[in-house]
């Protein structure tokens, strides 16, 4: 007996868009494990928010926020990809008083994608003015911050305002890695992609 | 670190999708609830998943030290005060019930990642959310997983090149650019590569699933995390 169902084939352009989502989802659990120390008591210097600043510079609203998507479902299933080989949904709820920065993450790559690309449709990313990739990425760092400090306050119980204030060493760090992002873009790297 | 070990207990055995509701419902109860009967309450439900798992909770306490370590530090960053009397009781206790009550969520996420294999969860994904997008999320999510070591080992590779040419000695913001236009460089390569790979593959929106079934057990369990998720709905 005939069990025929045609093969419903994904088209090109989404294959491309899709495989790059799924390479700057690996790409973000690679560089959460990557940190380069610093002297003194200062944080470490985390390179995972170059995976949100990528996906939003590179694969705009959609495909971006699919990234940082799959970034959260993968460790909610158990794969080791937050800091320090830590996964599951209480990792994402709590982390080290850092679980909003993940989601976090997510909201700040649509955001940047969302501005720096104006609509779902991604723009080749040497189109980009300079003034629009740090306006986009200034926004997702905001984003990022509206987010992780009141959930810091959440789960903690920790005011806001000492939330804040516990969090605000990583600001200048955090902006840093804007210019580096904008930096690595007008390289002309990526100016292929 | 925690990750799936096979095995046959109760936990391995129930579907992914009710796991899965179970423990989205009790982080949902938990966090609503700041209290110390729901705190006592959701522990005991929290080991008693752990139970059904066959998993030790020392060994989860273990493989989660630092987070907590972390966390333990919010009571007393909440009770210091800038003049007399220096140390505030009452926030820090505050804080400690707080940060408690995302104990039990650590320790019900643990069962599950130690229950339930990755494909399982990607099934469960693929099948909860309808549609094209189901399927962008399920085949996104295995691909992750298998390429998720390829391209870490990518970085790696990268820093310890930086290192080999005396990159330590650079200023960190060209040691963080250096890095991050290697990493991505090889991973959009990747990214081509396999888009060649899965269009050589017929890559489809109709492909065939693995079979997941709910059985009788499952249904007290969903009955469970749905009753979790709407606690917070009930005035207490």
């Amino acid at each position: 007996m005939a069990t025929e169902q045609s093969v419903d084939l994904v088209d090109d352009e989404t294959v491309g868009w899709f495989t790059k989502a799924v390479l700057i989802a690996a790409l973000t659990a690679a560089l959460a494990q990557i940190s380069i120390p610093l002297p003194g008591t200062l944080p470490p210097f985390s390179l995972q928010p170059f995976g949100m600043f990528f996906a939003g510079l590179v694969l705009g609203p959609l495909w971006g926020g699919l990234a940082l998507l799959l970034y959260l479902l993968v460790g909610i299933a158990g794969a080791p990809v937050f800091s320090n080989a830590n996964a599951g949904l209480g990792y994402v709820i709590a982390g080290q008083g850092t679980g909003g920065f993940l989601v976090g993450f997510l909201v700040g790559a649509v955001v940047a994608g969302a501005i720096a690309h104006r609509g779902t449709t991604p723009r080749p990313v040497a189109d980009l003015s300079v003034p629009v990739q740090v306006v986009a990425l200034a926004a997702a760092v905001a984003v990022v911050y509206a987010i992780g400090v009141p959930w810091l306050s959440m789960v903690t119980g920790l005011p806001l305002a000492r939330a804040a204030t516990v969090m605000a060493p990583y600001v200048p760090l955090d902006l840093l890695k804007l210019g580096i992002a904008v930096a690595v873009v007008q390289g002309g790297y990526l100016a292929s992609r | 670190m925690l990750s799936y070990r096979p095995g046959s207990t109760f936990a391995h055995r129930l579907d992914p999708r009710s796991k899965l509701l179970v423990q989205f419902g009790l982080a949902i109860a938990a966090v609503a609830h700041p209290t110390l009967p729901w705190l006592v309450g959701t522990t005991a439900f929290a080991l008693g998943a752990l139970a059904a798992a066959r998993l030790s909770p020392l060994a989860v306490l273990r493989s989660y030290r630092v987070v907590l370590a972390v966390l333990a530090l919010a009571p007393v960053v909440a009770g210091v005060a800038l003049g007399p009397p220096w140390f505030r009781v009452e926030p820090a206790l505050r804080s400690a019930l707080y940060v408690g009550r995302i104990l039990p969520v650590l320790l019900v996420s643990a069962a599950y990642l130690t229950s339930t294999p990755v494909r399982d969860t990607r099934a469960a994904v693929q099948r909860l959310v309808p549609g094209k997008p189901g399927r962008i999320l399920g085949a996104g999510m295995a691909l992750v997983v298998r390429l998720f070591p390829l391209v870490l080992a990518d970085v790696r590779e990268v820093r310890d090149a930086i290192h080999a040419r005396g990159g330590e000695a650079r200023p960190l913001w060209d040691r963080a650019r250096l890095l991050a236009v290697r990493a991505l460089e090889r991973t959009l390569d990747r990214s081509d590569r396999l888009a060649v790979a899965l269009r050589a593959r017929c890559f489809a929106w109709n492909p065939t699933l693995p079979p997941l079934a709910f059985e009788r057990r499952d249904y007290p369990v969903l009955a469970v995390g749905i009753a979790l998720a709407l606690s917070p709905l009930v005035p207490t």
